[in-house]
This record gives structure tokens, C-alpha cells and sequence, in this order.
């Protein structure tokens, strides 16, 4: 089973690393979008107060729209050409490849959004502190965008529509989640309607230990942290629930 | 081996009918051709065989294992060759893709590599085999994807069109490799083609399937053997055929052909052609090919 997993991120990533240029062109689109950003809503200068919660929140966004492109481009393209049924045809149970997919998808994300917030952190000296107690959310954060990442590559299996679908949501996460401002500045009603959308809770959280030192026993008693546990449980259990539908519906397409 | 029993599909709410109460056996080490016109329920058979789609009802076997209930073991017996895609990665190298599917049929990263190497060479690609799919031929190509399919050295390979698009050399290399698959290594292979003289020359059986239902599953020289036609006979003959006879002349050959209620009768048409000053050539009867068998047989009546 592990050689099944390691083999799909091996090509997983070889067909990633294939086209280089590519992602070069999305890292600089990525830091100077955010920086270019942070420069108008600062009208003009880039404001210190800022930037380390909404570099935290882009990060997350970072991650969550490039592990669901290079989910959902696989998906769709492999479907295309054949390879995705030709895949199937192993002894292995259709989940064990999708994990495999899902693991590349996660190290592409964290490979982009790690790079693409070191150059504003060089330019304009961002300091990210460094907590213990940031950890639990920072993954709840990764899994909770990938729970999001494979509800994508469900609907990809089997929906013409998905790439409208997934700028429309991706979209809706960057323009919501923290990314722009912290979440404490939005209306009481919107910062609500954002806490629906994927990565903000574990966005929330974790600026919440980073930068508001509070502690693991806090975030639980304020409700952050059960909203993100019971967010991303939610969004995993649908996308399984997704997947195992679709993917039956896929094959019988391919 | 496979065997097929009563294996049917429908779809919708309308009730259709893909196929329709399909059964057949495949010894082991044979290649056995599925024919039929587009829509005949071809793909749908193959669908199911290859565990992409599931029976209504009716099972599939696969060296013995139940394609639906026993998928894991079926799929470790099985390779497949599948029409109209790539089957392969254009962005992975030759070597590359064989070793991602080595190892998603589950095989050790070592063993893989032995047996990539093996079919690379064999195939004459061990040289490009660090070189991108995408770059290949389309004969080339094709080879990677055949490799593919028996990197695990499956004893059930399905080859749907495996010589659709490939050039002459290309072709024959393919079809020598089928052959000596099934006869020297005892590989069950299920060759599916609209290339007839393909099925003719490598199946040792063909099935034929017409509106999801089998209308003939007979060892080859049986079937051409079944559709020989008993009373229809050729006669070359030099010069120019007399008047009152069916013939065609070609390239200053003439060719009569003759119909006879019994075989006897060729004596007498014999005898009216040297009364006349025939000199005669050769004399055959009329053999079908598989083609003329295979339109005989999608073009019969229904009887459904």
C-alpha cells in the first residue's frame, strides 16, 4: 500500500516538476499580487500592523488554490487522455492513489505558499513568530484546505463546470478569509458568512496563537477551535462522501 | 483464463439493453478476437471486463476471480491496452511510466525496474527510454502503453485496437509481439480491432457481437469455415471469356465466376468453356475472409 502511495506522489510531482516555468510564473504572480495589495489598501505605503496576520491568512490561500489546480488540472486531464481509467485498473483501492494525490497536492501548496511568503517577508521584513501552541491549528488549517482540495477533485470526476466552480470558491476564500484584512475588521455578519468558507477558522486560529499568544486550552474554550474541528470533519466527511459517488459515475465515463 | 457468463448491462430508465446476456470462455493462452460494429456493446463488455463498470448482472472472471466481488485479485491478473486514449503519461518518460505502473499493480520498485528493462529492449525503446512519451511516434508511443499493460506480466492482457493508426512496420511489430504473448508465454490475450485481417491472421477464436448479444463465438477456421461458399466457384482463364458468362477481366486476367446448385455441375461448365477454346487457368472455390464473415453476420436479419 505505502509503494502505491510513494509511487503516485512520485509521478504526481514528476508531472509537476515537467512544466517548471509555469510555476516560476505563478510564484511571482502570487508575491506580487499580495504585495501590490497590501500597497493600495495601505493607500500608498505598506502597513506593519498588517501585514504578518494577512501574509498568515494569503499563505493559507496560497495553499488551498494551488493543491486544488493541481488536483483538479490532474483529474480533468487525466481523464481526458486516459490515463485516469488505465490508473484504476490496479489492484489498489481507488482511495490509495487519491491519497497519493492529495499528499502532491499538499506538497505543491505548501512548496508554493512556503516560497511565495519568504519574498514579502525578505522585501518588506515581515516577522512571523515561531509557537508551539500554533501547530495543532496550522494542520487543522492544511488538512481542513485539503478536506476542500478533495471535495474539488469529486465534483472534477465527474462536473464540466469545475473550473468556473473553483475560481468562484477560491476567489470567495481570498476575498474573505483574512487575506485583504484581518478578519476582526470585517462586519460582524460577514466575518460570519467567511467563517463558512474554508481556511478561515484555522486562519482564524492560528493568528490567534501567533500573534495573540493565546493558548491551545483558549481557543477551545472561545469556540474556534471546536468550529474548526467540526468545519473540517464536515468538509472531509461530504468530500468522501463526494468521492465515492463520483468516482463510479467517472469510470463509467471514461 | 476469462470467462464471461450471462453478463449484462442496461442503462437508464429506458431500459437499454448494452449488453444483453453475454457468455463466453477464454482459454487460457489464446488470443481471441471480439468483433462487431460500433455500438454492437464492444466497449461496454470491456468496460465491465476491465472493472471500470459494473455488470447489471452476470459476472466476469478473471484467472478465476470475480472482476466485482473479488476486484483486488481480478485486477492483479489483468492488463489492458484501452482504445482511443493514451494510456500512458506524455509527460513521464518511457521508463518512468512503466515504473508508476509496476508499482501501482502493486510490484517492489526492484522488480519493476528488472521487468521494465526486459519489455524496453524488447521493444526496441530501451535506448529513448529516458526521453518523454510525448516525443514518441505513435507506433512508439503504442509500445510504451502494450509495455504498460504487461509490466506485471499479467496472464489476461486486453488489447482494444492496439494497431489503430500505426504504420505498416509498426503493425507487424505489434502483431509478432501478441503472437509470441500468447504462444510462447501461455498470456491470455482479448483482441478487440476493426482491423479484420489482423483478427483473421492472429485469433485463434473470434466472437462476434451485434446489438449487445453474441451472434457467433467459433474458433477462426470454423467460422470462415461455416461461411465458405459451397456453391460458388472462380475460373481464370486466358483471353477474353466467351459471351453467356458472369466475368470480369483485370491487368489482361479474366476471372469467371460461377454459381452451382451442386458441385458436380463445375464439370459441366468446365466442359463448355474447352468447347469453346478456353484454356483455363486455375480453378478455386470462393473462400470468405473474415470480413465477409463478419458483414455476413452484423448484416443478417435480427432475430430478437
Amino acid at each position: 500500500m505505502r509503494e502505491i502511495v510513494r509511487a503516485e506522489i512520485g509521478k504526481g510531482l514528476r508531472v509537476q516538476l515537467a512544466h517548471p516555468v509555469g510555476h516560476v510564473i505563478t510564484l511571482l504572480i502570487s508575491t506580487m499580487m499580495y504585495l501590490g495589495l497590501q500597497f493600495v489598501l495601505g493607500q500608498g505605503e505598506l502597513r506593519q500592523d498588517l501585514l504578518p496576520q494577512t501574509l498568515v491568512a494569503i499563505g493559507g490561500y496560497w495553499f488551498l488554490q494551488y493543491a486544488g489546480l493541481v488536483m483538479v488540472a490532474d483529474l480533468i486531464e487525466e481523464k481526458r487522455a486516459g490515463t485516469f481509467a488505465q490508473s484504476q485498473m490496479s489492484p489498489a483501492p481507488p482511495w490509495l492513489p487519491m491519497l497519493g494525490r492529495l499528499i502532491t497536492a499538499s506538497i505543491f501548496g505548501l512548496a508554493v505558499a512556503a516560497v511565495a511568503a519568504l519574498v514579502p517577508m525578505l522585501v518588506a521584513g515581515i516577522t512571523i513568530p515561531f509557537r508551539w501552541a500554533a501547530l495543532l491549528p496550522a494542520a487543522l488549517l492544511g488538512i481542513n484546505a485539503l478536506a476542500f482540495t478533495f471535495l474539488l477533485a469529486g465534483l472534477a470526476l465527474v462536473s464540466p463546470m469545475i473550473g468556473a466552480l473553483q475560481s468562484l470558491f477560491t476567489s470567495l476564500v481570498l476575498l474573505l478569509n483574512g487575506s485583504f484584512l484581518p478578519l476582526n475588521l470585517y462586519p460582524d455578519w460577514l466575518a460570519a458568512a467567511a467563517r463558512v468558507l474554508p481556511t478561515t477558522l484555522g486562519i482564524e486560529a492560528l493568528t490567534q496563537t501567533l500573534f495573540e499568544s493565546r493558548t491551545l486550552t483558549q481557543l477551545w474554550s472561545g469556540g474556534t477551535l471546536p468550529w474548526l474541528l467540526a468545519h473540517t470533519l464536515a468538509l472531509t466527511a461530504v468530500a468522501g462522501l463526494l468521492f465515492v459517488r463520483n468516482h463510479r459515475r467517472a469510470l463509467e465515463s471514461s | 483464463m476469462i470467462e464471461i457468463d450471462a453478463l449484462t448491462k442496461v442503462y437508464g430508465s429506458a431500459q437499454v439493453r448494452a449488453v444483453d446476456e453475454v457468455s463466453l470462455t477464454v482459454p487460457a493462452g489464446s488470443v481471441f478476437g471480439f468483433l462487431g460494429p460500433n455500438g454492437a456493446g464492444k466497449t461496454t463488455t470491456i468496460k465491465m471486463l476491465a472493472g471500470l463498470l459494473t455488470p447489471t448482472s452476470g459476472q466476469v472472471r478473471l484467472g478465476g476471480f470475480d472482476v466485482t466481488r473479488q476486484r483486488s485479485a481480478a485486477m492483479a491478473q489483468f492488463g489492458a491496452v484501452l482504445e482511443g486514449s493514451r494510456n500512458v503519461y506524455w509527460s513521464l518518460s518511457a521508463w518512468q511510466n512503466l515504473m508508476y505502473f509496476g508499482r501501482l499493480k502493486g510490484m517492489r520498485k526492484a522488480r519493476v525496474a528488472e521487468r521494465a528493462q526486459d519489455l524496453l529492449t524488447d521493444l526496441g525503446l530501451w535506448e529513448r527510454r529516458h526521453d518523454k512519451v510525448g516525443g514518441f511516434s505513435r507506433g512508439m508511443q503504442q509500445k510504451v502503453a502494450i509495455a504498460v499493460a504487461l509490466i506485471a506480466d499479467p496472464p489476461v492482457v486486453l488489447l482494444d485496437e492496439p494497431t489503430l493508426g500505426l504504420d505498416v512496420e509498426a503493425t507487424r511489430t505489434v502483431k509478432n509481439w501478441i503472437a509470441e504473448q500468447a504462444r510462447e508465454l501461455g498470456t491470455t490475450i482479448l483482441l478487440t480491432t476493426h482491423q479484420l485481417d489482423v483478427a483473421e491472421e492472429l485469433c485463434d477464436r473470434v466472437a462476434v457481437m451485434r446489438q449487445g448479444r453474441l451472434v457467433a463465438d467459433l474458433p477462426t477456421r470454423e467460422l470462415l469455415a461455416r461461411f465458405r461458399e459451397r456453391d460458388r466457384y472462380e475460373i481464370r482463364v486466358e483471353g477474353a471469356a466467351p459471351p453467356g458468362f458472369d466475368a470480369v477481366t483485370r491487368e489482361g486476367v479474366t476471372t469467371i465466376s460461377v454459381r452451382v446448385s451442386d458441385p458436380s455441375e463445375v464439370y459441366e461448365v468446365v466442359e463448355r468453356l474447352r468447347a469453346q477454346g478456353v484454356v483455363l487457368e486455375s480453378l478455386t472455390q470462393v473462400q470468405p475472409d473474415l470480413e465477409d464473415v463478419f458483414l455476413a453476420l452484423v448484416n443478417e436479419p435480427s432475430h430478437a
